[in-house]
């Protein structure tokens, strides 16, 4: 049960990284990113081709799977800056099945590795040093980290004048423009930052489950992170792990419902419904999510003019 | 002259929406656009912010031809526009729609941001001290914390303006800023706009309340179906036979009504 638990909050760890990058991307840019998996993918594999495949060190490894994600996110925003946000949806929908489909029928370095073979042996971080049962222990700590340091760093982001205009571009792109700022560059860099946080996110996910392979990395996979998103609440990054926790907790829970195993296609079926159904509601009731975004409040002007009232500050 | 339209054409498919177009805009003034619904005013306020581009002819701003630039080109070089109520962030706060507002912000830039923290932060002092006097003038600064969302649509009209003005623009295209206003805060804008005026701000605005276009502008300009039908000062444009025939045949109407028409096309 504890290691399950472990394994559960890793891997809900994991998945709110990638949660955090599409809130990101979406809840405070507005971009429309259904390929939000890509970037998941391209972490892994680098990742893992570095280290399994070319003997590189793993934290090399990871440096390098933030480095292809931001890179990607670029890339992909590049042709697409000044699209509408229905184009987007398409676009990069269709650019995360490229991707998959390229490592679906590449092989690398030999004639079983890559391609639908997938990359087996992929090392852990530090493994020499636990055992089975600390070692769980020691990557949630890890990721925990991540997490925590994902977090920190979008927070600030969007705490900057750069945030301030990515909600600017999420709430009317053509104010934005009439007012002079540059949309299309601030939003291949929002794209970026958040393409290289799913990516550390994907390296993380390599190296804890050993094994990859491009059935891993369906769309289906960026529908879960929206489902995520849309129930904690997209403008507000708490809203983001909140939301993974959730939907993490009822994707996992099948494993306990022992009792009709003649069932469990049906049981699998019913959590996909579950979450639907969770979403409606959510929708309907709470339309910012569990936990709505938050506004910055300047308070009144602080004294100097007129009244001494200084109430309320900067409090964020 | 600050701005000058100089034989601008635009085409949609068959259809010629401006013909010939040519009008300019003097520095320290206020130039009014009219013309009825359809005729044009639209097409031609975004040719000129750069959302469209024409089909020829050219637009000169402070010296140098700005037709073809992207919108954003535009207004560094301090040509900016208003759009109509429904556009403004509406789930930003007041203040964080006035400090989108500021022009050239370092820390707009992710790495700007991250490399120069300190003159980031003196730029955002700076900026909401700016905020503040703007919101001050338009009597918003009691609302600074509340989504411009929530405001009503005179406030709305007023926020648009004080962004627009916090870009420090050297010449404003106004977008219809009195539609769909309540007639009492129609006056509160126009006080707004006459007292800039007098600190040496210029504008173009498009208005279909003939009372507001008498009460601010200096010279007028009349599009009726995608050509100029007059120009000048306003009383003399606004006597003429053919303008007041050319509103009447778009069932439009050149009496001080306030508000009261457009009021059902805006919302």
């Amino acid at each position: 049960m504890l290691d399950f638990l472990i394994y559960l909050l890793t891997v809900v760890g994991i998945y709110g990284m990638v949660s955090l990058s599409l809130s990101f991307q979406f809840g405070r840019t507005g971009l429309v990113n259904f390929g939000q998996v890509a970037f998941f993918m391209v972490g892994a594999y680098f990742s893992s081709i570095a280290t399994a495949i070319l003997g590189l060190p793993v934290g090399l490894g990871f440096i390098i799977a933030i480095i292809a994600g931001g890179l990607l996110g670029a890339l992909m925003a590049l042709p697409i800056g000044d699209l509408r946000q229905d184009y987007w949806a398409i676009a990069t929908l269709a650019a995360a099945e490229l991707i998959r489909i390229v490592f679906l029928n590449v092989n690398l370095g030999s004639d079983y590795v890559g391609a639908a073979y997938g990359i087996t042996n992929i090392p852990g971080p530090f493994r020499e040093y636990f055992t089975t049962t600390t070692y769980g222990y020691f990557y949630l700590g890890l990721v925990a980290v991540c997490v925590v340091a994902a977090f920190l760093i979008l927070s600030w982001v969007g705490r900057t004048p750069y945030g301030r205009l990515l909600k600017g571009i999420r709430e009317s792109d053509e104010v934005a423009r009439a007012l002079g700022k540059d949309v299309r560059v601030a939003r291949i860099h929002a794209l970026s930052i958040g393409g290289a946080v799913a990516g550390a996110a994907g390296s993380l996910y390599a190296h804890f489950v050993g094994f990859i392979d491009p059935q891993f990395f369906m769309p289906i996979e960026t529908f879960l992170i929206w489902a995520m998103i849309i129930m904690g609440g997209p403008g507000n990054p708490v809203g983001a792990l909140v939301g993974t926790l959730v939907v993490q907790v009822i994707y996992n829970s099948t494993r306990f419902i022992q009792f009709a195993s003649e069932y469990a296609s049906t049981m699998a079926a019913l959590r996909m419904v579950l979450i639907g159904v969770l979403i409606l509601l959510v929708i309907l009731y709470l339309p910012q999510g569990l936990v709505p975004e938050r506004r910055r409040r300047y308070g009144a002007r602080p004294s100097g003019k007129g009244s001494a009232n200084t109430g309320g500050g900067h409090a964020a | 002259m600050l701005l000058k339209v100089d034989g601008i054409t635009r085409h949609f498919g068959g259809l010629v929406a401006l013909q010939d177009v040519m009008l300019t805009a003097a520095e320290g003034e206020i130039t009014g656009l009219i013309g009825p619904n359809g005729s044009g005013k639209t097409t031609l306020v975004n040719i000129i912010s750069g959302f469209l581009k024409p089909t020829s002819g050219s637009v000169i701003f402070d010296g140098t031809p700005i037709e073809g630039l992207e919108p954003h080109r535009i207004a560094q070089r301090g040509l900016c526009r208003t759009f109509q109520i429904t556009l403004n962030p509406q789930r930003m706060t007041v203040m964080e729609n006035m400090l989108l507002g500021a022009p050239r912000q370092r820390g707009e830039t992710i790495l700007q941001a991250i490399l120069h923290p300190g003159t980031v932060h003196r730029e955002e002092a700076a900026n909401l001290e700016r905020a503040w006097d703007l919101l001050e003038m338009v009597k918003l600064a009691g609302h600074a914390d509340e989504y411009a969302g929530s405001l009503s649509g005179g406030q709305k009209k007023l926020l648009a303006l004080a962004q627009v003005l916090m870009a420090q623009p050297r010449l404003i295209l106004l977008d219809e800023p009195v539609a769909g206003v309540n007639p009492r805060l129609i006056d509160d804008i126009v006080d707004v706009i006459k007292l800039l005026r007098q600190q040496g701000q210029s504008f173009l605005v498009i208005e279909h309340n003939m009372g507001v276009i008498r009460a601010l502008c200096d010279t007028v300009c009349v599009l009726d179906m995608g050509r100029v039908l007059a120009e000048g000062p306003v009383e003399a444009v606004l006597a003429r036979e053919d303008v007041l025939r050319a509103y009447i045949a778009a069932g439009g109407q050149l009496e001080d009504e306030p508000a009261s028409q457009t009021d059902l096309s805006t919302g």
